[in-house]
């Protein structure tokens, strides 16, 4: 199992060891480098491209009709034959529109996408760059796109893009708050803010030791995935880019390839986020039998399997209800997560401390249920017939 | 290896080439958006900068606060109160030579303090590190104060921000 | 009960609908798409589509006399008939021309309705598809041909009632050419066969 485990480090070796005959030191650090560039430029729009066929196939299932299946057996084709449609339908731009950043625009919206791949650990001793600051990194990265959404929805010159842009934009800087402090926990209970560090510090008892099974973890970890759902702008939370509501929002005067760019963002960003969610919480490329990176993809796939599901099943939310899931109940409940981790850390007793978390947890979940959003709750009515 | 730290030296200076060349633009260009979005560009330069003086946690947080936050800040002001259509403000009026005068003299003495000093300079200890748990132990430990007195300042913000946001009743 | 059951409980179901898919047959949850060049559902007795004309024997002898009653009825006026003439100009009893322009026929069942002498029927071919506007859209008199056998094929209840009904006038008729032969009477007149 070890070998299979290795097999991309060991073939990646054998590579450049063999290059190493007739090449000086400098040329095979730069081949090194070259080689992790191209691998994850080629995984990245190629993961995209079978996630969108994945999804219409599953989402299909839950509607009882099949999938697209026509393009190739199983329609393993499909994407190939979207790819085509996007390159060659004609790329109509607006007469007023600002040249320049609508030409901008969905390029700097592929580049924080393509960037947040550099840090997920894809298995033991597959991270493509071990930054120590890893984990903000991605954070970081991943909230540049807040202005290329702007720059899409102004360069339109069309008055629904931009209200569309501006939801859109607001919807995700509120989201990312919660999402960066639900991360805090982990990275106070892992001690370090590399991601393969964080993966190594779940790895140590084997399958028990994942921070979502203690009772902080478990709240981090649904409200960093759903607040990741929200990020990517996917259903239920796609009211920004909806065709019902606003026209598709900030891409609606884009076509063609441009179009396909911020497609291709959107299904890196919901790639990406999974693999994260997966990575800080559920141990990441540890498990028992299978190799290390056969588990990462299971388990990001079960998370992108679950935003699939979600989007199959549940109606938009409105644009009020949203941010006020987002600063009412997410943003206090983070706040209080990262007390409760704290003290979790402080006592030792094992009954004590994880009764005691789940406790506070679910009483301020009631509490702020119930008294910050009452609104949103309806009454049950009674209705008395007239006889 | 000496190749790689040319490439290097040269990146960096292309990298300061760049941030200089969007600054210049951001007051220059005429559109209010575009000189935003080069303010974007100046700061993501910055977080490079940062990050070729080995001080990667400040980096990160320049990109995530500035161009995540600030930058969406000013472009949505930008957006709530630019007109639609077009707008070609003149960048500059009748008293330019006189700002021109101004500036000159401001860089006369700004090199002659650049060439009096002794390059390259040393730090004063050269064992401080800047990781995240050194910040963390100064900000807890030395620098508690100020830490506390700035989130203060922060809330009073806040709310001063809802105050004069309400409806009034 | 707390806060989020409803969405939980919706969730539920799709996730039953998405397992069942795969095995359940489909009126308990499985697909029921049927995948259409590869293979196709049977259509019911009752579709009614383009038309066709019967004959019983050979079809150089259809039921059909050139009446002219259903190209009259027709509301798109779709068919055009001319009657057949024997070498000394006398009109016969059956169409030399019978021509229906399907992209016009709307399938309405018109013909079939008002025609005396059961001769026209709504067929169930429905991929008759063509770029092809004047050879392969107009159908003449050969194509609109098919025979009883083919008529008890497509529809079996229709063309057994017709059958019976056709029958049941013969009898009368043979009963009737009989019967005024006891009484000494000559045959009197039926009209048409129509109940």
């Amino acid at each position: 199992m070890e070998i299979l485990d290795s097999i991309f480090l060991n073939t990646k070796k054998i590579f450049l060891d063999l290059l190493g005959c007739w090449l000086p030191d400098w040329m095979i650090l730069l081949v090194n480098i070259g080689i992790i560039i191209g691998v994850i430029a080629v995984l990245g729009p190629v993961i995209m491209m079978y996630l969108t066929l994945l999804e219409r196939k599953i989402i299909g299932r839950m509607q009882n009709r099949i999938g697209p299946n026509r393009v190739g057996i199983f329609g393993i084709l499909q994407p190939i034959a979207d790819g085509i449609k996007m390159f060659t339908k004609e790329d109509i731009i607006p007469q007023n529109a600002d040249k320049i950043v609508h030409f901008l625009a969905p390029v700097l919206m592929v580049i924080p996408a393509l960037l947040a791949f550099a840090v997920l650990p894809f298995g033991r001793g597959m991270i493509p760059v071990n930054l120590n600051v890893g984990l903000l990194f991605f954070i970081a990265v991943s909230s540049t796109s807040t202005i290329c959404v702007f720059m899409a929805s102004w360069a339109s010159r069309n008055k629904f893009s931009i209200l569309g842009g501006m939801r859109s934009a607001a919807q995700m800087i509120s989201y990312e708050i919660p999402m960066v402090l639900s991360v805090v926990p982990v990275i106070l209970s892992a001690e370090s803010l590399s991601t393969y560090a964080i993966v190594e510090a779940q790895a140590r008892w084997s399958g028990l030791h994942w921070f979502v099974f203690t009772p902080w973890g478990l709240l981090a970890f649904i409200i960093f995935f759903l607040c990741g759902v929200a990020e990517c702008n996917r259903s239920p939370f796609d009211l920004p880019e909806a065709e019902s509501e606003i026209v598709a929002g900030f891409h609606t005067e884009y076509s063609g390839m441009k179009f396909a760019l911020f497609y291709m963002a959107e299904y890196m960003n919901t790639f990406t986020v999974s693999a994260l969610a997966a990575t800080l919480f559920l141990g990441g490329w540890e498990g028992p039998v299978l190799p290390s990176w056969l588990w990462f993809f299971i388990k990001t796939h079960a998370l992108i399997f679950v935003m699939f599901w979600f989007r199959g099943t549940l109606p938009r939310f409105r644009v009020d209800q949203l941010m006020g899931l987002a600063w009412k109940l997410f943003l206090p409940l983070t706040l209080i997560n990262i007390f409760v981790a704290g003290g979790y850390h402080l006592i030792s007793d094992r009954n004590f401390r994880v009764a005691g978390a789940s406790a506070v947890l679910l009483v301020s979940f009631l509490l702020f249920t119930v008294f910050l959003n009452r609104k949103y709750m309806p009454e049950k009515r009674r209705y008395d017939l007239v006889d | 290896m000496e190749l790689l730290n040319l490439a290097g030296i040269a990146g960096v200076y292309t990298l300061m080439l760049v941030i200089l060349i969007a600054a210049v633009a951001m007051v220059t260009l005429r559109s209010l958006f575009h000189s935003a979005l080069a303010l974007a560009a100046v700061l993501i330069g910055i977080a490079g900068i940062y990050l070729t003086l080995q001080a990667d946690f400040l980096a990160m947080i320049q990109i995530l606060i500035y161009v995540g936050a600030v930058m969406t800040l000013i472009i949505f002001a930008v957006m709530l109160t630019e007109h639609l259509s077009h707008q070609t403000v003149r960048q500059n009026n009748r008293q330019s030579p006189l700002a021109i005068a101004g500036i000159c003299a401001f860089l006369f003495c700004l090199t002659g303090v650049i060439v009096r000093t002794p390059w390259p300079l040393q730090p004063q200890n050269q064992t401080a590190t800047i990781t995240a748990m050194e910040l963390g132990k100064a900000f807890m430990g030395q620098y508690v104060f100020a830490f506390e007195l700035i989130s203060v300042f922060l809330i009073a913000a806040l709310i001063g921000a809802i105050v004069i946001a309400r409806k009034d009743k | 009960m707390f806060f989020g059951l409803g969405v939980l409980r919706g969730l539920m179901v799709t996730l039953k609908n998405f397992v069942t898919s795969y095995f359940m047959p489909p009126d308990r949850g499985g697909l029921f798409t049927v995948e259409y060049p590869e293979k196709r559902l049977p259509v019911i007795e009752r579709f009614r589509n383009f038309p066709f004309l019967v004959y019983d024997k050979d079809p150089e002898n259809p039921r059909c006399v050139a009446c002219e009653i259903c190209a009259n009825e027709c509301p798109t006026k779709c068919i055009y008939i001319e009657k057949d003439t024997d070498p000394n100009k006398k009109p016969l009893r059956r169409p030399a021309i019978f021509d229906i322009d399907i992209t016009v026929c709307m399938n309405c069942g018109i013909c079939e309705e008002v025609c005396p002498f059961d001769s026209i029927y709504m067929d169930h071919p429905f991929e008759v598809a063509s770029s092809d506007r004047l050879e392969k859209l107009l159908f003449h008199k050969n194509d609109l041909l098919k025979s009883n056998d083919y008529f008890h094929k497509i529809r079996p209840t229709h063309a057994a009632a017709i059958d019976a009904r056709r029958r049941a006038v013969e009898e009368k008729k043979k009963s009737a050419a009989v019967k005024p032969s006891e009484t000494g009477q000559p045959p009197k007149a039926q009209n048409g066969g129509k109940p």
